[in-house]
């Protein structure tokens, strides 16, 4: 059952994440690889808001999505005049400065949460407490399964409410043709920058539940190979709809299962679970360029 | 003046592997993230030979021939079938971004994760006229010069290279004439490994190696590549050296920490003012990528 808890709550988490991506690489035709950055930045903002500042479960939460949302301008500025192969590089760019951020921002003898040491360095931040709200504490994995179930649900429901609305019509219609859509009088450019904004929100919240679920973050959670395997959820189920990035999303937390029971070394795990997510991208980009259950192929 | 020629030399590197990357960009609209793994792998290629006892010219011809076939492995298996089935450059980029990760695992599963080193102990130092050079840079500078003026004379001068300026210009009009495009999507991806490994050995013979940096390093090259001007040749090569000098005085004038910021300062001032490049010119709107 703790087993089963532990799997949804890293579903929600992938569900969210794979939302949020979707936004950005399905809905405004944009590939990008600085996700685990901005996943990072809600962790980050969770972990030092909860530990050093002692804020509640929504106000870290809140804190961490807002700062993601007005970050998301160093690749939402570029979306403006770049697009495919560029855009992916200005991203890559983007993901190495928040990574090198991180590693790098601290002082050994200042605490934590300080101007000085904001991230702790390497080192990571420990103790992420457990989330509280409304006198209630989730401290067992269950209850944090139905926390993380909740979380999800609303931004489910957010996104599905926001992409079958106008909104998100305005949005595949800028992806297919951006000087149509400007031709009919749209806002190209503000459209985009809400877009990554809400985008770039929801990465965050994906982060600070995961924060708070394993409560010890270190800067690999901002890792390239992160990234890529984010990149790999919703390329893997499917972008432009619904449903795509759920089914990537549940793709991407049965595959290292159902590798356990192959019986490969622990010391090789690791490298071959992520060769076999390189190797399902060769091939999906061969047979089904447009993912399993997506709407919409990458130009 | 010290600082600079160092910027200069590690320029140089800059721009080989900087090239190497236009040369498949250019011909065949490929963005050739694979040749990241290529750049990584193949010092372990080397250093292997080297530490079962094979001389440094017979290492450094199989690092050669390893990085060569992974480079035209890439385009036979996995590109030339893409291009006909008339991918989307997306669709390339990430079969790429999967052969990287291909190889980078591979790479670790078979040389373990640990940085390694081709050379042992300080290297021995030339004094030329109040510049002090390792033996590393002096090597790495003269092989650098040597492939980069090699390609150029390829280029403008052979039948070959003809050939493969038009592919570059038009690639539908080059079939239609008549010429191989395959084969000459072949020869761009196997010129690209050639360049690709000769910069990683450089870089590996100086400072050592490790299996995660190589998609940082092909960044480089890419933003080498955007601020050179990458609709010709030579941009890769001006945007690499003057990326090298930019980089060598920041860290000796800031800190070496302020070197990844200022490389992309360079690239969004680029972007923003002079998309083109330094010595690219401006294309028509629908043919911009």
């Amino acid at each position: 059952m703790t087993y089963l808890s532990h799997l949804l709550i890293y579903l929600n988490i992938y569900v969210i994440v794979a939302l949020g991506l979707n936004m950005i690489v399905g809905y405004c035709g944009r590939l990008t690889l600085s996700q685990a950055g901005y996943f990072a930045i809600g962790s980050y903002a969770y972990a030092l808001a909860s530990v050093a500042w002692h804020w509640g479960f929504l106000p870290s939460v809140a804190l961490g999505a807002g700062l993601a949302a007005v970050l998301s301008m160093a690749i939402s500025l570029p979306s403006w005049r770049l697009k495919g192969d560029f855009f992916v590089m200005v991203s890559l760019a983007v993901q190495i400065v928040i990574l090198s951020a991180i590693y790098n921002w601290y002082r050994p003898e200042a605490p934590l949460g300080t101007l000085r040491n904001l991230t702790n360095g390497p080192a990571g931040i420990s103790g992420v407490p457990k989330p509280d709200m409304f006198g209630i504490k989730f401290d067992t994995v269950g209850s944090l399964a139905i926390l993380a179930t909740v979380t999800a649900g609303v931004c489910l429901l957010l996104g599905a409410l926001l992409l079958k609305s106008p909104w998100g019509r305005v949005l595949q219609a800028l992806r297919d043709d951006e000087l149509a859509a400007k031709g009919l009088g749209k806002n190209v450019r503000l459209f985009k920058l809400q877009a990554f904004a809400i985008a770039c929100a929801l990465l965050a919240v994906g982060g600070a539940l995961y924060a708070s679920y394993v409560s010890f973050i270190d800067p690999s959670v901002a890792s390239l190979d992160q990234s890529v395997l984010m990149l790999c959820m919703v390329v893997i189920g499917g972008i432009g709809n619904f449903r795509g990035p759920l089914v990537g999303a549940f793709m991407l937390l049965a595959f290292p299962e159902v590798l356990r029971f192959l019986n490969i070394p622990i010391a090789l795990a690791a490298e071959v679970r992520l060769m076999a997510y390189g190797l399902l991208l060769v091939v999906m980009m061969h047979f089904r360029p447009q993912g399993l259950c997506g709407s919409y192929r990458i130009e | 003046m010290q600082v600079a020629v160092n910027g200069i030399i590690t320029g140089l590197s800059i721009a080989l592997l900087a090239l190497g990357f236009t040369v498949t960009y250019l011909p065949t609209r490929v963005f050739h993230v694979a040749l990241g793994g290529v750049y990584t792998s193949v010092p372990f290629v080397a250093w292997t030979c080297l530490s079962l006892g094979y001389p440094w010219p017979i290492a450094a011809l199989c690092a050669f021939f390893s990085g060569v076939t992974l480079s035209v492995a890439c385009e036979a298996f996995n590109h030339g079938r893409l291009e006909r089935k008339g991918a989307s450059s997306g669709v390339h980029l990430v079969s790429s971004l999967g052969l990287y990760i291909i190889i980078i695992q591979a790479t670790t599963m078979i040389w373990g994760n640990q940085p390694k080193v081709l050379r042992v102990g300080v290297d021995s130092i030339f004094n030329l006229g109040g510049l002090v050079l390792t033996r590393a840079q002096v090597l790495s500078a003269v092989v650098s010069t040597m492939l980069l003026a090699g390609f150029y004379v390829w280029l403008s001068f052979s039948n070959l290279g003809l050939q493969f300026r038009g592919l570059a210009d038009n690639p539908v009009e080059m079939s239609l004439r008549g010429y191989s495009v395959r084969r000459l999507r072949l020869v761009s991806f196997a010129i690209s490994g050639l360049l690709a490994c000769a910069s990683a050995l450089a870089f590996a013979f100086d400072i050592g190696f490790d299996p995660n940096g190589g998609l940082t390093t092909l960044l480089l090259a890419v933003v080498a590549m955007i601020i050179g001007g990458r609709r010709s040749f030579i941009g890769p090569l001006v945007g690499g050296v003057l990326l090298g000098v930019v980089r060598a005085e920041v860290s000796w004038f800031l800190s070496a920490s302020w070197q990844e910021a200022a490389t992309f300062i360079l690239l969004s001032v680029f972007l923003l003012i002079r998309p083109e490049g330094l010595i690219g010119r401006k294309g028509r709107l629908e043919a911009e990528a």
